[in-house]
C-alpha cells in the first residue's frame, strides 16, 4: 500500500485550501488574490482531496479507505497549519 | 452554549485527558507489552499458528484440568507471546473465577518473563480505571465520554467559523494562541474525535443501556443466540461427564488458516475440554476487517469434526461489530496503527489546551493574580497534575518495570502502585509549588525520565538501542526512539513555559486591566 500519493495530494489539497482563505492570502502573500483564482484554488482544493478518496478507497475499499482517508487529511492540516505557523513567525 | 462548551469540558476535563492519553497510547499496546517483557525473545517471523495451538492447548491441559472453558490468543505480527484465559472454580459463589497467563510459543510453557501488565495496563486503566470496581470505573468512563460528546457538538456551534478560521493561528498572542491552537487541534481531528467519543459509548452500550436488550430476549436461548451474535466466544453449556480427550486443535486452526489466510486466526476457545460434549471455535483475526463481528468456525473438540462456520451477523449486530472497530483499530497495519496514534493524540492535546485555557481566560480577569480564588486555584493545581503529571506517571509505569526486581511478590501490581503513587507525588508537588514552577519542574522531570528511559533500558536489559537498531527489532527501537521524541516534546513546552512565566511577570501588571472587554467579547473557550 503505497500511502505517499494520497498524502501528497491531501497535503496539496488542504495547501490550496489554505490558500484559499483572505486571512491566509493578506499574511502570506500580502494581498487578497482576484476572486477567479480564489474560487480554483477551492476548487482544485477540493479536487485533490476527492482524489485522495478515491484512490484510497479504490485501494482499500470503502472501510478501511475512509479511515485512511479521515487519517490521511487530519496530519495533512496539521502540517499546512504548522507550515503557515512557521511561514509567519519566519517573516517576522 | 460557549459556558455548556466550558463546563462540560472542564466537569471531567481531568478524567478525559487520562482517558484520552492512555487510550492514544494503547494502540500500540502490543508494542508495549513486548517491551515490558524483554526476556521474551521477538519473533522474526511468526510460527505456525497451527502448531503453537497444539503446544499451549497440551499444556493447558496439565495447568488447568477440568476448566469448563479456556480461551487463548495466538501470536501475530504484533504479539510474541499467548494470552490464555481459563475459567476456575470461583472463590464465592455467585462470582465467576479465571486464571490467565502468557506463554511461549516455541515452547508451549507459561513465559518466564517479569511478571507485568504490560500496555494491557494502560488499555484497561482507559475505560475502568484502577482501585475501583470495574463496573464503577466503566460507569464513570461513560460518563466522562458523554460529557466529551456534548463538549464536541457544543464546541462545534459555539466556534461558528470553522472554514473562515480554519487555518488561522495567531502567535504569540496568549488567550488568543491557546484558542486557536485548541480550535485547530479540534477541528483537524473532529471526524475521529467525534467518532472515537461515541464508538466509545457503543463499545459498553449493553452497560449503559440494558433495557432494550432485557425487554427483548427473555429466555435463556434468545440470549445465548444473542451472544452469539456478538462474541466468538460460545457458551459453555453442559458437559456429558464422559471423559473423551480432544481432538487435534492443530488441525481445526490449520482447516480455519485455509479458509482466512496465513496468520489470520486470531483466538481459539474450547468449552469442556476432555469431556464428550467440547466445543472449539476457532476465530477468524482482526487484521484487516473493519469489524468486530464475530467469525468464526466451531468444531465437534471430541471427534473434530467442523459443525459450522459463521461468517456473517444480523444488521444491527454488524453496526455494532463495525463502530466497535473503529474504536480499537486493530483491523490496522502499522501506517495506520501511527495514523490513529497521531490523530488521537491531537485528541489528548485539544483536552490539555482546553483545560490550559479555563485558567489562562480567568487569569487576565482575577482581581489580585497573586492570590486567586479557591476554584481557579483548584483547576490550575489538577491540570499541572492531571498533564505534567501523567506524563511523569506513565513513565514511571516504564522505569518500574526496568527497575522493581524480579521475581517479587505481586510484582505487576507493583508496576501499577507505582505508577498511582508517582502521580500522587506529582500532585502534592504541584499543591505546594507555584504554579508556573511546578509546571516547569514537572514537564522538565517528564523530559528527564523520558530521555533517560532508553539509557535504563540498555543497562537493565539484553536489549539495548544500538543492538535493537542492529537487529531490525523494531519494536524496541521503536519504543526507544518515541521516548527520545516524547522527551524533545516535554522539553520543549518546559522551556516555553519557564520563558513564559519569566517574561509575563513583569508584563503581567499593566496588561491587567485592558483586556477585559476584548476577552469576554471572544470567549468561545
Amino acid at each position: 500500500m503505497n500511502h505517499l500519493l494520497p498524502f501528497a495530494l491531501s497535503l496539496s489539497g488542504f495547501t490550496a485550501l489554505a490558500f484559499a482563505v483572505r486571512r491566509q492570502q493578506r499574511d502570506v502573500i500580502g494581498r487578497p488574490l482576484r476572486p477567479t483564482t480564489t474560487y480554483v484554488l477551492r476548487l482544485a482544493g477540493a479536487c485533490a482531496l476527492l482524489l485522495a478518496l478515491g484512490i484510497l478507497v479504490a485501494e482499500k475499499g470503502w472501510s478501511i479507505g475512509l479511515v485512511l482517508f479521515s487519517g490521511h487529511t487530519s496530519i495533512a492540516a496539521g502540517i499546512v497549519l504548522c507550515a503557515l505557523i512557521g511561514q509567519a513567525r519566519m517573516v517576522r | 452554549m460557549s459556558s455548556l462548551h466550558t463546563w462540560a469540558g472542564l466537569l471531567l476535563g481531568w478524567v478525559l485527558y487520562a482517558m484520552f492519553l492512555t487510550g492514544t497510547v494503547s494502540y500500540f499496546k502490543d508494542e508495549l507489552s513486548q517491551w515490558m517483557r524483554p526476556e521474551l525473545p521477538r519473533l522474526s517471523q511468526i510460527p505456525d499458528q497451527a502448531v503453537v495451538a497444539q503446544r499451549v492447548a497440551v499444556e493447558l491441559g496439565n495447568i488447568a484440568p477440568g476448566t469448563s472453558q479456556w480461551s487463548i490468543r495466538l501470536p501475530d505480527e504484533r504479539n510474541n507471546s499467548v494470552y490464555a484465559f481459563w475459567r476456575t472454580a470461583p472463590r464465592n459463589p455467585g462470582q465467576r473465577g479465571f486464571g490467565e497467563g502468557n506463554f511461549d510459543p516455541a515452547t508451549g510453557q507459561r513465559v518466564a518473563s517479569r511478571d507485568t501488565l504490560g500496555g494491557e495496563f494502560f488499555y484497561r486503566f482507559h475505560f475502568q480505571f484502577h482501585y475501583m470496581p470495574v463496573v464503577w470505573g466503566r460507569w464513570l468512563a461513560g460518563a466522562a465520554a458523554m460529557f466529551m460528546l456534548v463538549a464536541i457538538v457544543s464546541g462545534v456551534i459555539t466556534h461558528k467559523k470553522i472554514f473562515v478560521d480554519f487555518f488561522t493561528f495567531r502567535w504569540g498572542k496568549r488567550q488568543r494562541s491557546w484558542l486557536d491552537a485548541h480550535n485547530s487541534l479540534s477541528v483537524f481531528g473532529l471526524p475521529f474525535h467525534f467518532m472515537i467519543t461515541y464508538t466509545g459509548l457503543v463499545t459498553l452500550m449493553a452497560l449503559y443501556m440494558p433495557w432494550g436488550e432485557q425487554a427483548a430476549f427473555k429466555t435463556p436461548a434468545e440470549r445465548q443466540q444473542l451472544s452469539a451474535e456478538l462474541s466468538a466466544f460460545i457458551q459453555p453449556g453442559k458437559p456429558s461427564g464422559q471423559k473423551m480427550p480432544l481432538a487435534s486443535v492443530a488441525d481445526m486452526v490449520r482447516q480455519a488458516l485455509e479458509r482466512w489466510g496465513r496468520d489470520n486466526v486470531g483466538r481459539v476457545t474450547v468449552v469442556h475440554p476432555g469431556d464428550a460434549a467440547a466445543r472449539v471455535s476457532v476465530a477468524r483475526g482482526e487484521a484487516g476487517r473493519v469489524s468486530m463481528s464475530p467469525q468464526y468456525m466451531e468444531f465437534d473438540g471430541a471427534t473434530g469434526k467442523l459443525l459450522m462456520v459463521r461468517e456473517s451477523v444480523g444488521p444491527a449486530a454488524e453496526t455494532r461489530g463495525v463502530l466497535y472497530a473503529l474504536h480499537l483499530g486493530r483491523f490496522s497495519d502499522t501506517e495506520m496503527r501511527w495514523l490513529y496514534f497521531l490523530v488521537s493524540f491531537m485528541g489528548t492535546a485539544m483536552v490539555g489546551t482546553g483545560l490550559v485555557m479555563w485558567t489562562v481566560k480567568r487569569r487576565q480577569k482575577l482581581p489580585d493574580p497573586e492570590r486567586p480564588y479557591f476554584g481557579f486555584r483548584l483547576v490550575e493545581r489538577l491540570n499541572i497534575a492531571s498533564i505534567a503529571g501523567l506524563s511523569i506517571a506513565m513513565t514511571a509505569f516504564l522505569w518500574a518495570n526496568r527497575l522493581l526486581p524480579h521475581p517479587l511478590e505481586s510484582r505487576a501490581d507493583w508496576e501499577v502502585h507505582a505508577f498511582f503513587i508517582v502521580w500522587v507525588l506529582t500532585l502534592l508537588h504541584a499543591l505546594v509549588r507555584p504554579a508556573r514552577s511546578a509546571w516547569a519542574e514537572q514537564l522538565s522531570a517528564a523530559s528527564a525520565l523520558l530521555f533517560l528511559l532508553p539509557l535504563l533500558n540498555a543497562f537493565t536489559t539484553q536489549r539495548p538501542l544500538w543492538q535493537s537498531l542492529f537487529e531490525g527489532d523494531r519494536v524496541f527501537a521503536g519504543i526507544d526512539m518515541m521516548c527520545w521524541a516524547l522527551a524533545l516534546l516535554h522539553a520543549v513546552l518546559a522551556i516555553r513555559t519557564a520563558r513564559q512565566g519569566a517574561i509575563s511577570q513583569p508584563a503581567l501588571k499593566p496588561k491587567r486591566q485592558a483586556p477585559i472587554a476584548v476577552t469576554s467579547r471572544e470567549g468561545a473557550g
